[in-house]
């Protein structure tokens, strides 16, 4: 019974195309069919949100891959999390087959560091030598490249970068310059590499990405009365007059706004949590079950990078959610609360 | 009674000015203790619904702050938080309450407490960052309620060592001893009386 109700349902209304399939992946694929059954299932992890206390938590794990042990700080755990989610971009790295994918995975680690790198090199802090090593670029030669100021070793797209958010951080010496101009860069990047690669999925991936961090950013920026109105990343399908219109209006009409948009749900569910209880958890919880049931739609194809690029995100989200449940259960917070950011 | 006393005139003079003096510095003090206790109770009364505001506030926080820390990646957070664009200054000057000098903190903050961009982060964490905030006001005040509570009480307890020490040791000893070198000075007075009455009855005879 919990088989048929775990099964996927595609909703072809709601998710773009993820296009067509590639034989190259046939391996890839059934490797990661293979390893999706061993993915945590929603009663463990509601077994998990319900336990006693953070060490039953952790005991629910000791049937998994995330068998941890006598664990008794969350501490001890972190670094294994951490490992294993190297492990998966190490695993997926292997199994795809053009390289310009990896690259534009591994470009959220590269950017990643790069905010920390600008920020510490241009408000005069030690570079420091505590970077990730999963990007396309060793956590080395990137200290190294800072070091030296040598920027002429990095790839064009991070030297761009570089470029936009330098310029950008001395218009009014404001380090949040440097996050606005390497996300736009970034999501710019992102989008380009799809379309040199000819893959519908990741562009829509891309895409959609852009679409619930401008939603996102929208919704900050509209609980904090900010007014600031050009931080919008172009390329979603939502246009950015919309988005800056709803920046302009009351909550209550900022739902119809989305009414033609596969978001609707997502901004009636989330804007109502957020209005009454002054949190983003609903908001930022459907937005990611809107991203991951996208990519559970990758199982309409026997084979092709999809599965393989989906199983990597869901994994990740999957650690990700060990951490959160973990964390929350080390320090005793409701039950509900977890609930209200994964969902019941 | 005290001790290495001379039983003269000279110093019961000295004493009747002592235990006067003391009289009035007991009365003083008895003031100074009613009044910091009147200025203890009127802060203990602020302080706990304020620490009670706090201890909320800062609890919302934390379990914001975690919830946004875990739902994130572990380089972002780093990223996001690495280098923060609010400036906060204090600035401690020195009142004087019942000559006890109590701390009277004033703060400077400027710049905006959200110091990362949007694409990596949690909105969470906004709500955290903006919970804290609106917390260092009741923060601040609480911290300085509970310093001039605290100094208050360390005088409050100094003054009613002294004003003990005076009612039940200083003023009776002095008290007695008055009585004590009265007691001999009349003794004294009394023989001399003797004496001459003595001397009197010898020349009549």
């Amino acid at each position: 019974m919990t088989e048929l109700t775990e099964q996927i349902v595609l909703n072809f209304n709601k998710f773009p195309s993820i296009g067509a399939e590639n034989w190259e992946y046939a391996f890839a694929c059934a490797q990661v069919r293979a390893l999706e059954i061993g993915m945590l299932t929603r009663p463990m992890l509601l077994d998990m949100i319900n336990a006693e206390n953070f060490q039953t938590a952790v005991d629910i794990l000791s049937s998994t891959e995330y068998a941890f042990g006598p664990a008794k700080e969350f501490d001890e755990l972190e670094p294994i999390l951490q490992t294993k989610r190297t492990e998966i971009r190490k695993l997926f790295k292997e199994l795809i087959v053009e390289q310009p994918i990896v690259e534009l995975i591994s470009a959220r680690e590269d950017f990643a560091n790069l905010r920390l790198a600008l920020r510490r090199k241009l408000t005069d802090k030690p570079i420091g030598t505590d970077y990730n090593n999963d990007g396309s670029i060793p956590a080395e030669r990137f200290e190294q490249t800072f070091e030296e100021e040598d920027y002429s070793t990095l790839p064009l797209y991070l030297r761009q970068a570089i470029e936009n958010a330098v310029l950008a951080y001395y218009q009014n010496k404001d380090v949040r310059q440097i996050d606005y101009a390497i996300d736009k860069l970034q999501a710019q990047h992102n989008l380009d590499l799809a379309i040199q690669l000819n893959s519908t999925f990741l562009l829509e991936l891309c895409r959609m990405q852009i679409d619930l961090n401008n939603i996102r950013t929208m919704l900050r920026l509209k609980f904090r009365e900010s007014d600031q109105r050009d931080l919008f990343i172009e390329g979603g399908y939502i246009s950015t007059v919309t988005l800056r219109h709803g920046l302009d209006i009351g909550y209550e009409a900022i739902v119809p706004l989305f009414f033609s948009t596969p978001y609707y749900e997502i901004m009636e569910i989330g804007v109502t949590y957020l209005t009454s209880n002054k949190s983003f958890l609903k908001l930022e919880q459907h937005c990611e079950d809107h991203l991951m049931e996208f990519l559970k739609t990758t199982s309409q194809i026997t084979a092709g990078h999809q599965p393989v690029v989906a199983y990597l995100l869901r994994k990740e989200n999957e650690i990700r959610k060990i951490r959160l449940i973990l964390t929350a259960k080390k320090n005793n917070l409701d039950a509900r609360l977890i609930l209200d950011r994964l969902g019941d | 009674m005290l001790e290495n006393i001379n039983a003269t005139r000279m110093q019961l003079l000295q004493l009747r000015r002592r235990v006067a003096l003391a009289t009035r510095g007991h009365r003083l003090l008895s003031e100074k203790r009613d009044e910091i206790s009147r200025q203890l109770i009127r802060i203990a009364r602020l302080i706990q619904p304020l620490r009670q505001r706090v201890e909320e506030k800062l609890l919302d926080t934390f379990r914001r702050f975690m919830l946004a820390r875990a739902s994130m990646e572990p380089e972002n957070v780093k990223a996001a938080l690495q280098v923060p664009t609010k400036k906060f200054t204090l600035a401690i000057e020195l009142a004087n309450i019942m000559n006890v000098k109590v701390p009277k903190m004033t703060k400077e903050i400027e710049g905006d407490i959200i110091c990362y961009g949007f694409a990596t982060t949690s909105g969470e964490m906004d709500v955290a960052l903006l919970s804290l905030e609106k917390a260092f006001d009741d923060l601040i005040e609480l911290a300085e309620k509970e310093k001039q509570a605290r100094l208050l009480a360390v005088e409050l307890q100094m003054t009613r060592r002294r004003v003990n020490v005076l009612e039940h040791i200083v003023i009776p000893d002095i008290q007695e001893t008055i009585k004590y070198i009265f007691g001999k000075l009349a003794e004294v007075e009394r023989d001399n009386i003797s004496r001459l009455m003595k001397i009197a009855d010898m020349i009549r005879s």
